[in-house]
């Protein structure tokens, strides 16, 4: 599953070998300037487009992956862009929805490296120098833990149903057993929130988060 | 659902950023003084729930298929404050794995889903737990109504901030908004529906699991029962004008939200207070004089006709959802709940 998630993250590039910290300001950057920039200023977007682009090669990300992930994400922002001048019987708004899928398009394919270029861990380790609460990243930490358990557990129920399915439901049984399914779902994490809160105090738990400092730099 | 970069001006994501900040500020805050070593898990475990259910896919028509948002549910069971920090989280996964939402957007995001999610969604659950009673019932028909009321809550708040995003004359933001508010209408009814099930069916199985008004947090051990509203536990008086209070805001812009489409004097009024505050700088796309005009030669009957449908599309989907919330509550004690979960179980 870490692999679908960020699947060239643990490439060695040169952009991969960059400081943390780089990383994040160099995507900042480039994200504030593809929405600062004015749609009607053409040259200055393909500049920017240039960039990300440039980036993306440099850290080896497929075109053929970022293609891939650009057909997902473009329906919803091509919906809600197209609704600007779909709304107005097509007779304005255009250059706004432009904008939108502009800038759109940009911010994403920049967020779309600095995933790729960036490990969860490292990411973690980055917002603990940027001085973010502890509480609230032993919970991130915590959560990004968990989300692999409980998708093991999501995809073992959907087998449990499949298996003792013998036609198909009707949209109201399908949505019904999606939100039961939720219910159990809940149940079972609450459950496993339970034991693996008396697990860590069984390690000595007191409700404070030690880092480990050095296992950052091992890793690297 | 999520807003994209360049989608809102910088301007109003500094200003939703800020306010989302110290949201989450506090809701952190609340957490860290109200419980103990157990919290740090629970939330953790609550905020991967929310992100693995919205893997769980609702079919609407063939290729189109919905899926939770999880706000009120997430409030529901683990208390405002820690419901805050989890949608917080879900959100910003969301953005670290799979860019969904935009980074200058992310102010604005966790502001519509989470904080008007788990804050706004448990004022409206604890008021209209108090008219309907503390029971089952009165749980589950506070999540639906509360659920409805956050999404339409958000579409207004979108509705509003993306006004102020855009220099006026270009485009008729009252159309825009027509749009914008049907299509929540339904993705409101979907997520009450969802929500609704899912929130009777634990209640089915594992009543005590759900928090109960006042208890923030879980703290018991399982198999202990909650304390009822007690000495510990009871809210005081300030907390419950707060809480009427934002459960009042919450209520207003859901409602707010069908009377957008006739907001076109709205619009003037906005502009004056832009120019007042002089603040047009920040719109960084420039009005194209040529589509200026066209601006005034909207038919005017055809607007307000779309404006009244919109609004009747919002009474029907309130009615609905009341409908339903009372159908769930109803339903509760009966059996369907457990024979289905054969199927949904292991």
């Amino acid at each position: 599953m870490s692999d679908y998630l960020d699947r060239f993250g643990r490439d060695q590039s040169t952009c991969h070998r960059w400081p943390p910290l780089v990383k994040l300001y160099v995507a900042m950057g480039l994200i504030l300037a593809a929405t600062c920039a004015p749609i009607t200023h053409g040259p200055l977007l393909g500049l920017i487009a240039c960039a990300i682009f440039f980036v993306h090669s440099l850290a080896r990300i497929p075109l053929a992956f970022v293609a891939r992930r650009l057909f997902f994400f473009w329906p919803p922002l091509f919906l809600m862009a197209l609704s600007l001048p779909l709304s107005q019987g097509c007779r304005a708004g255009w250059l706004m929805s432009a904008t939108i899928i502009c800038r759109g398009t940009l911010s994403f394919t920049t967020a779309l490296w600095l995933v790729n270029v960036m490990p969860f861990d490292q990411l973690l380790a980055t917002l603990r120098r940027l001085r973010l609460p502890s509480v609230f990243l032993a919970i991130l930490a915590l959560m990004y833990r968990f989300l692999f358990v409980l998708w093991d557990e999501l995809d073992r129920m959907r087998t449990a149903r499949q298996v003792r399915l013998f036609r198909k439901p009707s949209l109201w049984e399908q949505w019904q057993q999606g939100a039961q399914m939720l219910g159990r779902l809940l149940i079972r994490a609450l459950d496993r929130a339970d034991r693996v809160h008396g697990a860590m105090m069984a390690r000595g738990w007191q409700g404070e988060t030690r880092w480990l400092e050095q296992r950052q730099k091992d890793q690297r | 659902m999520h807003i994209q970069d360049g989608v809102l001006s910088p301007a109003v994501c500094m200003a939703t950023g800020a306010l989302s900040l110290s949201a989450v500020a506090y809701s952190l805050h609340r957490l860290k003084e109200s419980v103990g070593d157990r919290t740090i898990p629970l939330t953790g475990m609550m905020a991967a729930l929310v992100f693995a259910g919205q893997m769980v896919n609702f079919p609407i028509g063939a290729p189109v298929s919905g899926h939770l948002l999880g706000g009120v549910l997430a409030t529901t069971v683990v208390g405002p404050w820690a419901g805050c920090i989890a949608m917080t989280l879900v959100l910003f996964v969301q953005w670290a794995l799979f860019s969904d939402g935009g980074l200058f957007a992310f102010g604005a995001n966790v502001l519509h889903m989470a904080v008007i999610g788990a804050w706004g969604g448990h004022a409206v659950r604890l008021l209209v737990q108090r008219f309907v009673g503390d029971s089952h019932k009165g749980i589950v028909v506070g999540s639906v109504v509360s659920a409805w009321c956050s999404v339409m809550a958000a579409a207004a708040l979108f509705c509003f901030e993306f006004r102020l995003s855009w220099p006026a004359g270009e485009i008729d933001f009252s159309k825009v908004f027509a749009w914008m508010v049907s299509f929540h209408s339904l993705i409101g009814v979907g997520e009450a529906l969802i929500t609704g099930v899912a929130i009777s069916f634990v209640l089915n199985q594992r009543p005590e699991l759900i928090c109960r008004a006042g208890t923030s947090v879980r703290l018991l051990h399982k198999g202990d029962l909650l304390p009822e509203t007690g000495k510990s536990s009871g809210p005081t008086v300030a907390t419950s004008i707060t809480r009427t209070l934002a459960a009042g805001l919450v209520i207003a812009l859901a409602i707010a939200a069908f009377l957008s489409p006739f907001a076109s004097s709205f619009d003037d009024g906005l502009e004056a207070v832009l120019s007042k505050l002089n603040i047009t700088e920040f719109n960084l796309t420039p009005s194209v004089p040529g589509l200026f005009e066209d601006y005034d030669k909207v038919p005017v009957p055809l607007a307000s006709w779309q404006a009244i449908a919109v609004s009747i599309a919002g009474i029907g989907g309130t009615l609905a959802v009341f409908g339903l919330a009372l159908l769930l509550g109803k339903a509760l004690p009966s059996g369907t709940a457990a024979m289905t979960s054969e199927v949904a179980g292991e």
